[in-house]
């Protein structure tokens, strides 16, 4: 019994301290203090996302049992618990980390590394995510269920939600820790959903099945909860195998110890300084893990970009709109953004030479406006199978690498945090400022915003005209507003290197 | 070459740097010498420009640093790993630091010759990213690097640092033969008092960022002043009998 209370202790002592040590990283974070409009646009965003949910519990409970009085309204609702499922793992990827990126700090304490990996998995199990949907739920339940089962059928039922959305968060976590070891395990929840959801349009038993699930959580029927906790444990088995796994990797870093090839891109010899810093980029890009996967994140954006051009969803103007701005503004999204930053690993390199940081900027500028003629030569497929205009592609194509790249070169002025390039499973968290959020807001926002603006008050035709000479203008001047924000940048020098040697 | 006036630069309460006047004459092998926290770093830092000095100025060839950067043209310097591009191969790195000067990669592999023997066999032909270098061997190319356009000021904190004995010998010798060939001005910090008092012409030693003396070392004689400084810091075996018996 002494020796259970002594372990009990210890193990709520230790979750305490991570507990509190994850609430120090964040506030001792140096974007902490500039991070105040986040901090209140995320508290806001919470709010409203709450009192939304509850309103699609207690428009659900009023509209199910009404469009099918056939059955009773929460059987209708747990026929499609995949797509509850589906929605809640894709959330996570913004809302939720890693357990994983938390332990290096603590793998050379005097802590089991299997006991320390359990640990951060049953904090995981506390995330006050996995209560989120309960907004939606219980007033759902309080219409639904309260006739015939009472108080204790909606508690019932609402364990069983929550086991499920454990069962979700260990899935997720499994298939977070592989994508950061290989963007190609992205591949797994995807397949896996797909999969499901392709049983639910197929067969009845599918939806039947998870009826079934739900009622037996309303009942109290222990085989429903048995078989979700099973699944839990399960998760949480693979999760503690692979984690342990990639730890190791992780610590070890043998990945490129000996490199077999090395890329020189000598065609670039040409381009004089330019070239090399180009150069420099394509290699930042391509041997440096976390710009590896974005550019492959980017790539298969700008696919599923392509593809949704076939679906009737994106038949209208605006849809076409959405892909063809998107798509031209993917790899700036993706990679300007986080302009300077990860130069931050070597800024004090980069500024004891004269104008390196304006010949970098000039670089990028042009190497980014010619990988954005990636999505242009397969939009052109598009343009052949008629989906889409060439004019429309065009201009598209010159509004991204004019005005909305003219916006996100904004950003290497403003972010002082240094990115790093090959973490893995120990990320770091992002942080922006306000005014950083705001730009790039703009620069996604835009270019849509004036396309429509445009197709209401002169056409689509004449509108493209303008967003095609806007954009071409942008970049005709573009050595300017280069030499601009580089001006900018230096006067900002100081506080910017401070920043990135504080972030390293 | 390099005039101080008035610099100073502080944390919060703490005074990291504060030398009302001070030169370096052009040809100089300074060596700065101090405990941790003295200002050594900091002063290499606002000397290069990475650093908002809170008052005053630091100006090379009679340019403020902060005002311009034609400096940086005729200016090595290697504080830090944060002056390496990991994700480069050393020759790539040497490559590119020689463009941002103008050499050709012909006339960086001649230079890359005269420090064969301070590389050791152990940074070219490696097919190794500088990130999978050991400490001393990044140290080796980012002080390579710093020498390769051979630049009129030469700038190096703690060179010594990781460096094997063989290495370290091998760097005295760079730098002492570097500064007799091209007359440049070379500062080194360093907590090796036989290092470098063994290169140094002039000696500067910080306390809490102030230069509390200047040695000459012409003779070779800085060695003997700077060990009675720090040894009068010790806390020798008569004074604890002293303590012990007054207590």
């Amino acid at each position: 019994m002494v020796i259970f209370y002594c372990l009990i202790n210890r193990i709520t002592m230790l979750l305490l301290e991570l507990h509190k040590h994850q609430k120090l990283a964040a506030k001792r974070h140096p974007m902490f203090d500039k991070n105040k409009f986040g901090k209140y646009s995320m508290y806001f965003m919470a709010l409203f996302w709450m009192g939304y949910l509850l309103f699609i519990g207690i428009m659900l409970g009023i509209i199910i049992p009404d469009a099918n009085p056939a059955m009773e309204g929460y059987h209708t609702f747990n026929k499609g618990i995949i797509f509850l499922l589906a929605i809640d793992f894709l959330l996570r990827f913004p809302l939720q980390t890693s357990p994983v990126q938390e332990m290096k700090v603590y793998l050379l304490f005097p802590i089991g590394k299997k006991k320390l990996i359990h640990f951060l998995l049953f904090k995981n199990l506390l995330s006050p995510y996995n209560l989120l949907w309960m907004f939606l739920l219980v007033p759902f339940s309080l219409a639904v269920i309260t006739r015939l089962h009472g108080v204790s059928g909606i508690l019932l039922y609402l364990i069983g939600w929550w086991l499920l959305f454990l069962a979700n968060n260990y899935f997720y976590t499994f298939c977070r820790t592989l994508i950061k070891e290989h963007i190609l395990f992205i591949l797994l929840p995807i397949l896996t959903y797909a999969a499901l959801i392709t049983l639910f349009f197929t067969t009845d038993q599918f939806s039947y099945c998870c009826m079934n699930l739900g009622e037996s959580f309303i009942l109290g029927n222990p085989l429903g909860y048995l078989s979700v906790l099973a699944v839990i444990a399960l998760f949480w088995w693979l999760n503690r195998v692979v984690i342990e796994k990639v730890m190791y990797k992780e610590l070890s870093k043998v990945e490129d110890t000996k490199v077999k090839h090395l890329s020189e891109y000598k065609f670039l010899d040409h381009f004089g300084e330019i070239g090399e810093y180009m150069r420099l980029e394509l290699k930042m890009i391509f041997r440096n893990k976390s710009c590896r996967n974005l550019f492959m994140l980017a790539i298969a954006v700008m696919i599923m970009m392509e593809l949704m051009l076939l679906t009737p969803t994106y038949d209208g103007p605006i849809g076409k709109d959405f892909v063809c701005t998107y798509n031209f503004i993917i790899f700036g999204a993706m990679f300007l953004s986080r302009l300077m930053g990860y130069e931050g690993n070597y800024i004090d390199g980069l500024m004891s030479r004269k104008e390196s940081i304006y010949t970098l900027l000039r670089a990028k500028y042009y190497l980014y406006s010619i990988i954005t003629l990636l999505p242009l030569f397969a939009m052109l497929a598009m343009v052949i199978h008629g989906e889409i205009t060439l004019l429309k592609v065009l201009s598209s194509y010159f509004i991204g690498i004019g005005l909305t790249y003219f916006l996100f070169f904004q950003l290497a002025i403003y972010n002082t945090k240094t990115v790093p390039l090959n973490t893995t499973i120990m990320g770091k968290q992002s942080m922006n400022n306000g005014f950083q959020s705001l730009i790039s807001i703009a620069a996604i926002t835009l270019p849509i915003l004036l396309s429509i603006l445009l197709r209401y008050i002169v056409g689509d035709t004449i509108g493209q005209i303008i967003i095609l000479l806007i954009g071409f203008t942008f970049v005709a001047f573009s050595h300017l507003w280069i030499r601009n924000i580089y001006h900018r940048f230096m006067k900002r020098r100081y506080e910017n290197m401070e920043g990135f040697r504080n972030s390293k | 070459m390099i005039t101080i006036e008035h610099l100073k630069k502080t944390y919060g309460e703490k005074v990291a740097l504060d030398i009302e006047q001070y030169t370096v004459q052009e040809g100089d092998l300074l060596g700065l010498v101090g405990n941790n926290g003295a200002g050594k770093t900091t002063l290499f830092r606002l000397l290069l420009d990475l650093l908002r000095p809170d008052n005053g100025s630091a100006s090379i060839d009679n340019t403020d640093v902060s005002m311009s950067e034609e400096w940086k043209k005729t200016t090595g310097a290697y504080i830090d790993d944060s002056f390496l591009i990991d994700y480069l191969t050393p020759e790539e790195y040497f490559y590119f630091v020689g463009k941002m000067y103008n050499l050709t990669k012909e006339e960086i592999d001649e230079r890359l010759v005269h420090y064969e023997q301070f590389m050791h066999n152990e940074i070219i032909g490696q097919k190794k990213y500088i990130r999978n270098f050991s400490a001393g061997n990044k140290q080796k190319i980012g002080i390579i690097a710093a020498m390769l356009h051979e630049p009129k000021l030469l700038i190096l904190d703690e060179p010594f640092n990781f460096l094997d004995p063989s290495s370290q010998s091998a760097i005295k010798h760079l730098l002492k033969e570097y500064n007799e060939r091209t007359h440049a001005t070379i500062l080194v910090s360093s907590h090796n008092l036989n290092h470098t008092a063994e290169i140094s012409k002039h000696i500067v030693l910080l306390e809490d960022g102030k230069i509390i003396r200047d040695i000459d070392n012409a003779q070779q004689t800085a060695e003997k002043e700077l060990e009675d400084y720090f040894e009068i810091r010790k806390i020798s075996p008569e004074s604890v009998d002293t303590l012990e018996n007054k207590l």
